[in-house]
């Protein structure tokens, strides 16, 4: 706190500013120079520069999560629904990722994006809105609202991945990819996210409420049946799997590559998959209260890593091999985040514990955030340059571009878990985590042995990138590349790198105590009670599975040498020239694309069929039927006028004659 | 004094005659007419009465009676005007053309 005012009382600013510049470029983006860009750039700059004032009053501060009363908003019969900010040291961690990372990506869009001409008001508001949402979502303090922003993202990720639809650089196929690829987006997250929905009323019945402060207190939890809070999260995770790709709804990820890159970097770095795992750190008290559906949540991890890693090891296209990198990550994440679930929730009842997993789940989602933002990033520089995002086209590229090959080396270096870069703290952490339980149960060797060989493809297809883009001999693309991109795109490039290259060390620097989550006498507690840096230090240098990581990571990073660079192996020869069985089957990414296709052709075909039975039988039939009633009786009854005046006044005499007679016979007959 | 039987004899004879005369006859004014004769008849039952009553108010009806009987009059004979003006017949038989 400096002075008397307090940051943490206007953090709603962080995600309103950049939603008001979503407004003002959208309405207003023409009149600027350059589309807004410079606008939304220091909308992110005001909004990473709160974020920054608001996690050093919460770390300087006492540690206790800070809800202030929320605004009431809406109220129906005993439920009320509220709108408020959460802030703990999950939510800071989240809003400095994510809002440093989103400025950078602006900035660089301002070089990547200046041949878009008007389409770039569009661009700026719609980015705006992205980061709007996903800065919105990390500080809501209940479900609902938490639920609103997710749609938001939902929304933005579908406009931006279908940028180009209407106007793609390589041509009208490509724009017709494009408008396809947005529409699976949308459609296949939308399929996770009906099941967060029902999530949330699940959560609403039982609890009253969807207020953090009330789902996440253990005497409400206890009182709750256990079987409501499991089919609860199991509706919550299906949210994630859909939002963060994972198994078995991952294939929406690689198709959305056809966006700009710059959208692939926010996507996949700074916001959208990052709010499934995001969601998952979040609702760790109710996640942990059973053990099954953390396993569960582990195995989809664990699976989710290691076929998304295979998919990448034959890819030729840039971007799609780092979509696949980011799915096997996300996979990663959630698995060190079932597993520490696991733990936490067997140990629960047996006194104090504190997990590992989500330390080295949350942890590497941080570690991920820079080191994929600063590939993708990367890979648009290369793209930017040569003009297309074949591999094979591409070659011999360190010597034009230094700096994009070089940073992209750190980026590869970290994500491949090489010893001191980022990604290598991270991955050891989580492998760690997976271990730590084996004794329970026999999947978790699995799980450990499926991450391992995981850290081997992801080493080798990383290093295969790198190899087949900047070294070996010179594409035909790269034949006609103009050199290095503007500063624009390289100055975030350098500062991404030293964080991929370094974000590692903050777990020393008391990142420690800050992911952490730990049960103590029953309550449950974000950051605090975190492991000492000499602790984690001492136990990832004498544990004997960090050097096996290592040699592994090592010797896929090797052998991609040998293959790509120094061509002493043929790749041939493990694929007999791209026609062996399993080449084609990691190509057709195993047959996913056709299994959505053949499930929602015959589940919707005939869902629709039925519909249709209904509505042309049903409803169709009842309306006709009714009018055509109205239109017989109307047709008869029409005979009756003649259109003579003495026919009506016949008509009215003798209706007051009957009513006379009647009347007379009742009067008489003594009946009234 | 004469019996009061004969007053309501005369109004519905009277009445009777308008009636037939409405239903059976084609001519607009003689309709007209005829539902003169039919308020009149129900004008003769009020003044029957109301001579075996202290009360005004038969009275009263009677003459509000005979003065709605004077607007609907004119307002007949207005609309018969026009339509002969159209028609070049008073005959409503020939006013048919807005049935369905």
């Amino acid at each position: 706190m400096i002075g008397s005012i307090s940051f943490m009382e206007f953090a709603w600013l962080i995600p309103f500013v950049p939603l008001l510049a979503f407004v003002i470029v959208g309405f207003f983006g023409t009149k600027f120079k350059g589309g807004g860009g410079l606008f939304a750039v220091s909308c992110a700059l005001f909004a990473f520069a709160m974020s920054g004032l608001v996690a050093y009053e919460f770390f300087t501060g006492s540690g206790v999560p800070y809800s202030p009363d929320p605004i009431q908003w809406l109220a129906i019969g005993e439920y009320t629904l509220n709108f408020g900010i959460y802030i703990d040291g999950l939510t800071c961690v989240m809003l400095l990722f994510s809002s440093s990372i989103s400025l950078l990506i602006f900035i660089y869009s301002i070089g990547y994006m200046s041949g878009e001409g008007k389409g770039k008001r569009r661009y700026y508001a719609e980015i705006s809105l992205f980061l709007g949402g996903m800065l919105g979502l990390i500080l809501s303090s209940n479900y609902l609202e938490m639920f609103i922003f997710w749609e938001i993202m939902g929304v933005c990720s579908y406009l931006l991945i279908g940028f180009w639809s209407f106007k793609h650089p390589d041509g009208d196929e490509a724009s017709a990819a494009a408008a396809s690829a947005a529409k699976k987006a949308f459609l296949v997250t939308r399929l996770g996210d009906v099941c967060f929905m029902a999530g949330l009323f699940v959560l609403l019945w039982s609890f009253k409420s969807l207020d953090f402060g009330v789902l996440f207190d253990p005497a409400e939890i206890a009182g709750v049946d256990g079987g409501m809070i499991l089919l609860g999260i199991l509706l919550l995770f299906g949210g994630v799997i859909g939002k963060s790709a994972q198994f078995p709804l991952q294939d929406w990820l690689p198709d959305a590559m056809a966006g700009p890159t710059t959208v692939s970097a926010l996507i996949h770095a700074a916001t959208m998959v990052k709010a499934g795992v995001y969601l998952v750190a979040r609702s760790y008290p109710l996640f942990v209260q059973n053990a099954d559906a953390m396993l569960l949540i582990a195995v989809i991890g664990g699976v989710t890593a290691f076929i998304a890693a295979t998919m990448a090891l034959n890819n030729m296209n840039i971007k799609r091999v780092l979509a696949y990198s980011t799915i096997s990550q996300l996979g990663y994440m959630i698995m060190a985040l079932g597993v520490g679930g696991y733990i936490i929730a067997t140990e629960m009842a047996h006194g104090d514990v504190s997990s590992d997993g989500y330390t080295a789940g949350v942890f590497h989602m941080m570690n991920h955030a820079f080191f994929k933002a600063l590939l993708f990033m990367g890979a648009g520089s290369v793209i930017h340059a040569v003009g297309t995002e074949d591999m094979r086209r591409m070659g011999g590229l360190s010597r034009k571009m230094k700096i994009t090959s070089f940073t992209m080396l750190i980026g590869c270096l970290s994500i491949a878990g090489f010893p001191l870069f980022s990604g290598f703290w991270s991955k050891d952490l989580i492998l760690e985590a997976v271990m730590e339980p084996s004794s329970h149960s026999i999947i978790f060797v699995l799980l450990f042995v499926l991450a391992l060989i995981t850290a081997f493809m992801t080493a080798f297809y990383m290093f295969r990138l790198w190899f087949m883009t900047f070294k070996g001999r010179t594409g035909d693309a790269s034949a006609h590349c103009h050199g290095e991109s503007p500063k624009s795109m390289t100055v975030p490039l350098v500062i991404l790198s030293l964080f991929a290259a370094f974000s590692g060390f903050f777990i020393f620097l008391g990142l420690n105590d800050v992911i952490t989550f730990s049960v103590i006498g029953g309550e449950f507690f974000v950051g605090g009670h975190g492991h000492s840096a000499a602790y984690i230090m001492d136990h990832i240098m004498t544990n004997v599975w960090t050097y096996v990581s290592i040699a592994i990571s090592l010797a896929g990073i090797v052998l991609a040498y040998m293959m790509y660079a120094r061509r002493s192996i043929d790749p041939a020869m493990f694929n007999a020239d791209g026609k062996s069985r399993i080449y084609r089957f990691l190509t057709a990414r195993y047959y996913f694309p056709q299994l959505y296709d053949q499930i929602s052709l015959k589940l919707g075909y005939s869902v629709a069929k039925g519909v249709e039975y209904v509505d042309e039988n049903l409803i169709d039939g009842t309306v006709n039927g009714l009018s055509n009633s109205v239109i017989g009786t109307s047709g008869s009854m029409r005979k009756l006028h003649s259109g003579y005046v003495r026919d009506y006044a016949s008509f009215m005499v003798i209706g007051v004659i009957t009513i006379f007679v009647v009347l007379y016979i009742l009067v008489t007959s003594g009946g009234v | 004094m004469i019996p009061i039987e004969l007053f309501l004899l005369l109004s519905a004879v009277l009445f009777s005659i308008g009636l037939l005369g409405v239903l059976v006859r084609s001519n607009g004014i003689v309709i007209l007419m005829c539902i003169e004769i039919m308020l009149n008849a129900a004008n003769i039952n009020f003044i029957a009465f109301a001579s075996h009553s202290p009360e005004p108010l038969a009275q009263i009806f009677v003459i509000v009676s005979i003065a709605v009987a004077a607007a609907e009059v004119g307002v007949g004979i207005a609309i018969l005007l026009r339509a002969y003006k159209v028609r070049k017949s008073t005959n409503i038989d020939d006013l048919t053309t807005l049935r369905w």
